[in-house]
């Protein structure tokens, strides 16, 4: 922060505030006895209070987390497996297709994800509800978790490898002791992404909820019709703030692991 | 490595523990049947200690999913894959699920409750008979408005009221084809169905000369816009226009006397259905007089159920804006299936309209 000058700083608060202003807001209503989001009248946390008695709302927010976490958590392994894949392609021109592929699914809109994988579990007779969505969910972060995992892997050193290699190592051990600790930095990175991608995705998860299974983003884009309560703004506060959690915790992984880091080193 | 390892463990436990929780929540209320029931509605469309009450009484176990537009829901009934056995379609959808076959046949017998329900609202053009559907709640198009925002003299009795110099750049619509041209119909005094080319073409020109008073043609964002008196009138169903009211007090509505439409949302029962006499039971259960006025009452949007009524709060029931009398009900008609021909002209009609707005 030193060596940022007045202006810079300045757009850095202001970048935040955009970022932040919005969901702050939500939450402040969400303290509101008011009903409504127009003026703050008092403080209440009746609007929590009616979140934890409605058991189908819990239900369904458990649901969503369930489902980030297990889409999250396999999306990385397939995609963390993926990406050394695509790395120890010796073939340039094959290696830049694979990675093109991986990117069209990317930036490919989740309208058509979603209604493909619709097909897709009708034609081969899966039924709609927990199962279609993990299965679409993990499908959709695996790019994602290739992008996160391929730069630590490029900047890798080779030789690193050859050491290995030379001192003895079997192929496993490479890969278990090499490669997977010097990545791990962009493993979890990409399961955070992976994650986050599965919190919020709408468009993919409404075409393949079924069976009395559903995700918040769909159950509230479907109170539109007659109104989104405050209840809303305090199951969103909510989320926010296991969001929050998940993030300091991942920092606290992150900075204890690089310590204990060093002093295997030694 | 190692952190990898715990972090995976960690997750899966998260995910396990996660798990028997919300599976101990689901089966709270009902233990272990295997008659279950699952219903498909509108979000915030039934009061949930219904769904409670009828698990208590019949035994069968609920398992509530929500939809947020008629095309979606038929979509998700057309590909099978979740056997939902009650749907909660709009008339015009309930046609075009009748005509695709996606709809089991009821049997009135099984649903006595059916008595309660004003005979107005039963045997309508869009389901003769009420072979398929049985309605849910309904509702008029008309205009919401704050008084404060606009001058004294207007009080939208008739259409006219919109095309006044006084509104200039103040007027939402509501974007669909249906209701802005059945208003420009409606407003020339003729049927807000009429299929013919010299009455499209009226309502369309008329329609272009409220060009300069419309500020906006959009959707659910109205809702915020008029509580927060950011807008002054607006063309919406009753129901949302009910929603506005009662978070602005400020807010009023009328159904303008030369016409307009009647619309229905209906409890059916889809082809994709396992549990046939569970969704009759679950009809005649919200056709209950109490339940209905118990729905009634958490929805706030208007209930057919004449026996309901009785036990409503008569300040409710009396208000002719979202209870019109029967002499205003005449002038009200329910949309019919224009047919993809028809349909496509009023789109044509309704995009040249939009284009003429500047």
């Amino acid at each position: 922060m030193k060596n940022l000058s007045a202006t810079s700083k300045a757009y850095l608060v202001f970048v935040f505030v955009v970022l932040y202003a919005p969901i702050l807001y939500l939450i402040f209503y969400s303290f509101n006895s008011g009903g409504t989001m127009n003026s703050f009248e008092s403080f209440t946390l009746e609007h929590y209070k009616a979140v934890f008695e409605d058991s189908r709302l819990i239900v369904i927010l458990l649901n969503t987390v369930i489902v980030a976490l297990l889409s999250g958590l396999i999306a990385t392994i397939i995609g963390t497996l993926g990406a050394i894949g695509i790395i120890s392609v010796k073939n340039k021109k094959m290696r830049n297709t694979l990675l093109s592929l991986n990117n069209v699914l990317i930036v490919s809109p989740d309208v058509v994800i979603g209604a493909s994988f619709l097909i897709l579990f009708t034609m081969i007779g899966i039924k709609l509800g927990f199962a279609s969505v993990l299965v679409s969910h993990v499908a959709f972060s695996v790019p994602i978790v290739v992008l996160m995992v391929l730069p630590k892997l490029l900047e890798m050193n080779t030789s690193l490898i050859d050491a290995a290699r030379d001192l003895g190592a079997t192929k496993r051990d490479v890969l278990v002791r090499v490669i997977l600790p010097y990545i791990s930095p962009g493993i979890f990175a990409g399961f955070f992404m992976a994650m986050t991608y599965s919190l919020d995705d709408f468009a993919v998860t409404f075409f393949v909820t079924g069976n009395g299974f559903s995700t918040l983003s769909v159950e509230i884009y479907s109170m539109a019709r007659a109104g989104i309560s405050l209840t809303v703004n305090a199951i969103s506060g909510l989320v926010f703030f296991i969001t929050v959690l998940v993030v300091v915790g991942y920092y606290f992984i992150n900075s204890r692991s690089k310590s204990t880091g060093t002093e295997g080193h030694r | 490595m190692r952190e990898l390892i715990q972090a995976t463990i960690a997750i899966v436990i998260a995910c396990a523990l996660l798990f028997v929780v919300a599976d101990q929540m689901q089966s709270t209320g009902s233990k272990g049947s295997a008659n279950t029931l699952t219903v498909f509605n509108w979000g915030e469309y039934i009061d949930p200690e219904l769904i409670d009450k009828f698990e208590e009484e019949t035994g069968i176990k609920v398992t509530y999913e929500t939809f947020d537009s008629n095309e979606a829901m038929m979509t998700k009934v057309q590909q099978g894959g979740s056997a939902y056995d009650i749907a909660v379609p709009s008339e015009y959808t309930v046609e075009s699920m009748k005509e695709d076959d996606l709809l089991i046949p009821l049997d009135l017998s099984k649903v006595p409750n059916l008595n309660n329900i004003d005979p107005y609202f039963l045997d309508l053009a869009f389901d003769p008979g009420n072979e398929y559907s049985i309605p849910y709640f309904w509702g008029t198009v008309g205009i919401v408005y704050n008084p404060n925002l606009i001058e004294e003299h207007l009080t939208f009795e008739s259409w006219d009221d919109l095309w006044d110099a006084s509104l200039k750049r103040k007027v939402f619509l509501v974007d669909g084809s249906r209701e802005v041209m059945g208003m420009g119909l409606n407003s020339i005094g003729e049927s807000l169905n009429a299929k013919d080319d010299i009455l499209l073409r009226q309502a369309t020109d008329k329609l272009i000369e409220l060009s300069p008073n419309v500020k906006a043609i959009i959707g659910d964002e109205i809702t915020p816009l008029m509580v927060n008196n950011e807008a002054a009138v607006a063309l919406i169903w009753s129901g949302q226009a009910a929603d506005m009211m009662w978070e602005n007090e400020e807010l009023n509505f009328a159904v303008p006397k030369e016409g307009s439409n009647l619309w229905f949302d209906n409890m059916v029962i889809p082809k994709t259905s396992k549990n046939i006499d569970g969704a009759h039971a679950f009809i005649n259960f919200m056709l209950d007089s109490e339940n209905a006025a118990q729905n009634a009452d958490y929805v706030g949007y208007s209930t057919p159920n004449k026996a309901a009524m009785d036990l409503m709060d008569p300040e409710v029931i009396e208000d002719e804006r979202f209870y019109p009398s029967e002499e205003l009900r005449d002038h009200l008609e329910v949309y019919e299936n224009l047919g993809l021909e028809w349909l496509g002209k009023f789109n044509e009609y309704f995009l040249e309209f939009k284009m003429s707005l500047r």
